[in-house]
């Protein structure tokens, strides 16, 4: 081994507390860029994984130019389906509709809701809406429907001498009432929607309510409901048509083959004014000032790892003077100035491996613990946590460069000594 | 060795000192030379030139035939590892490594894997510490410090062992024994060594005895130094 690296290894091991401090200074800068990552990031994430099994799909097309497609779902459903990567396609039609709810006999609420009209067949291979239904069950027939929970509590109402006063569950609006004298809607309950079709007509129809959707952080169809899609294209009277159609991909599938099957379905059909994106394009608008956050928290992040490397500049001028007298011998035995400056060099390097290593072993100790309680803040979404090796290994590595950098100054003065001058310093 | 004209002032017009005025000798291979002199005489200025420790005013200093006074800063500090060999009043032994990794350093600075282990662990027994070879260099006594601070001053088997006050820091029974056994290495080995001291009696009988007085140097005893030391 080379002496220089013994000698260094020496003289900071024998100081303890100044190679702790170092050693922690380097890991918590690293341990906040991976709590932040894994935080800001998860969220993130989060927020396209939902909007992905919920809304869009990993591939959404929809008409450029008007408000349905018109043309059968079934060709494009088709189309889709026979490409080797994909899982499954589905159409989906939304409007809006008055939603009214009759408790105990009585007329109780009206409200205006959207309403989304799904495939229930196609709709549970493509996307996971099913899945938030916490209460009863997914829309199975024509007459059923699963009301979102923000709608069904909004619809719901207190009891007041034996009657039911509407506003909804909350006490603010419904004259200080405990919220367990009030109930929202629930399954088996009535609701009755009017849809105004696309001839200025409305349509009524009465439904049972099957299923209560909620999920964490809202990003499901917590404002709405949702009713089998040809129900919906029978009041608006849009026979056969849809406003978009969903495409889930299977889970091997990456985002330039995700790319390129969209690309294929546009050259496939390039006269329906069809428009097609990815999952990446979809939340672009939603998540591009997010993503400014997530870049500024970072930066925050790295402003820590670059106050560690002042402590690391600091604790490394303190161990330089308490080593005076050592480095005033080794000139004094032969040792050239680029020798002390090699030892001190080596001593950064070795708090910024210790520090790199301590504060990634950190790192992926919470960015595990965050995977595997599915970590979620206050009952929001829960956290999309992803082992991003590239990021570990960069943010590892820039701190070790950090690190070695904080060395040089100090380590340049302790080349600067003479050595009968240094030799006399207790 | 040789000195010509040797000279060092420190400061500049009012604060100026002559530390070293115009001193010139040589020492042959295998003299053990005494130097001694008043604390404040110059005799470790006079050292840290020998040793290259620190730079003349003027005149130069020829060790082995080879004139030192235009080597580069990396020049010296070969030369000083490979020619000198120093042994200071407190051993300036580096705590943070074994009595045998302080006596290797000096073969190591060069990063020249040819010299071997084994002669630092002869060189070490030679001195009586064979012993005490793994053990950290501040948990041994003073006098032991001192020798691993002699078996390193000799490990690269330098033209000259300076000491500067070696026994200085020392009770009088160690301090003999430090006495002895540089002598004895500089028998068995044909060593030269230059020795500061103004501890002159604990020496005996040596090759040669160089005064040092106001920055000039004088051959043998200077008779004012005598009457200090008795």
């Amino acid at each position: 081994m080379d002496y220089r690296f013994n000698l260094a290894k020496r003289m900071l091991f024998n100081k303890r507390g100044s190679l702790i401090g170092a050693v922690l200074a380097v890991s918590i800068g690293i341990l906040v860029i991976n709590v932040n990552f894994v935080i800001f990031q998860g969220i993130y994430d989060a927020i396209i994984r939902d909007m992905s099994d919920y809304r869009f799909g990993d591939i959404y097309v929809y008409n450029d130019e008007s408000s349905t497609i018109e043309k059968s779902d079934i060709v494009f459903i088709n189309w889709f389906e026979r490409m080797p990567n994909v899982e499954a396609a589905t159409p989906r039609l939304e409007g809006s509709a008055t939603a009214e709810t009759r408790i105990l006999g009585q007329a109780h609420e009206k409200f205006n809701v959207p309403v989304l009209g799904v495939d229930p067949i196609s709709d549970i291979r493509t996307s996971r809406i099913h899945e938030t239904v916490g209460e009863g069950q997914y829309v199975y027939s024509r007459n059923s429907i699963v009301v979102g929970e923000s709608v069904a509590s909004d619809l719901g109402g207190c009891s007041q001498d034996g009657f039911f006063m509407s506003g909804g569950t909350d006490p603010t609006v419904t004259g200080g009432k405990a919220i367990s004298e009030c109930q929202p809607v629930r399954v088996g309950d009535s609701v009755k929607l009017i849809i105004t079709d696309q001839w200025g007509i409305d349509q009524k129809k009465r439904f049972v309510v099957t299923g209560i959707s909620g999920t964490a952080g809202g990003q499901g169809f917590d404002r709405s409901v949702i009713i089998h899609i040809d129900t919906l294209r029978d009041m608006l009277d849009r026979s056969g048509e849809s406003r978009s159609i969903m495409v889930r991909l299977q889970e091997s599938t990456n985002a330039y083959e995700a790319a390129q099957i969209k690309n294929q379905f546009l050259a496939a059909f390039p006269n329906d004014n069809l428009k097609a994106e990815t999952i990446e394009e979809s939340a672009e608008s939603t998540l591009s000032g997010f993503r400014s956050g997530i870049a500024m928290i970072n930066l925050i992040g790295y402003f820590g790892m670059g106050s560690s490397a002042f402590a690391i500049l600091t604790i490394q001028m303190m161990l330089v003077n308490s080593k005076t007298r050592e480095i005033g011998i080794m000139r004094a035995i032969g040792a050239r100035r680029k020798d002390i400056l090699i030892i001190f060099i080596m001593q950064g390097m070795i708090i910024g491996a210790m520090g790199a290593g301590a504060g990634t072993a950190l790192g992926l100790g919470y960015t595990t613990y965050a995977k595997i309680t599915n970590m979620e803040f206050q009952g929001s979404l829960a956290l999309e946590v992803n082992y991003n090796w590239q990021k570990i290994g960069e943010t590892a590595f820039l701190a070790f460069i950090l690190a070695m950098i904080a060395s040089i100054y100090p380590s340049y003065r302790a080349t600067k000594k003479q050595p009968v001058e240094a030799m006399r310093s207790v | 060795m040789q000195l010509e004209n040797l000279t060092k002032i420190y400061g500049e017009a009012e604060t100026k000192v002559t530390a070293l005025d115009d001193v010139s000798f040589s020492v042959k291979k295998g003299e053990f030379v005494l130097i001694v002199g008043r604390s404040g005489s110059g005799k470790s200025t006079l050292l840290n030139m020998i040793g290259l420790l620190d730079k003349p005013t003027r005149g130069s200093v020829s060790i082995d035939g080879f004139a030192t006074t235009n080597l580069t800063d990396n020049e010296i500090s070969a030369f000083r590892n490979k020619k000198l060999g120093f042994v200071f009043q407190f051993a300036n032994l580096l705590a943070d490594l074994t009595v045998l990794e302080n006596v290797l350093l000096p073969s190591q600075i060069p990063l020249d894997p040819s010299i071997p282990f084994a002669n630092a662990k002869k060189i070490l027994e030679k001195v009586g510490l064979e012993d005490q070879l793994y053990k950290r260099a501040n948990k041994i006594s003073g006098g032991q410090a001192q020798r691993a601070a002699i078996a390193r001053g000799l490990v690269n088997n330098p033209t000259i062992v300076l000491a500067d006050e070696p026994t200085g820091n020392l009770d009088s029974v160690t301090a003999q024994n430090i006495v002895q056994l540089m002598k004895k290495m500089a028998k068995e080995l044909n060593q030269t060594f230059i020795v500061v001291t103004h501890e002159r009696r604990q020496f005996g009988d040596v090759d040669r005895i160089i005064t040092v007085k106001d920055g000039h140097v004088f051959e043998g005893e200077h008779v004012e130094q005598m009457e200090v030391t008795i």
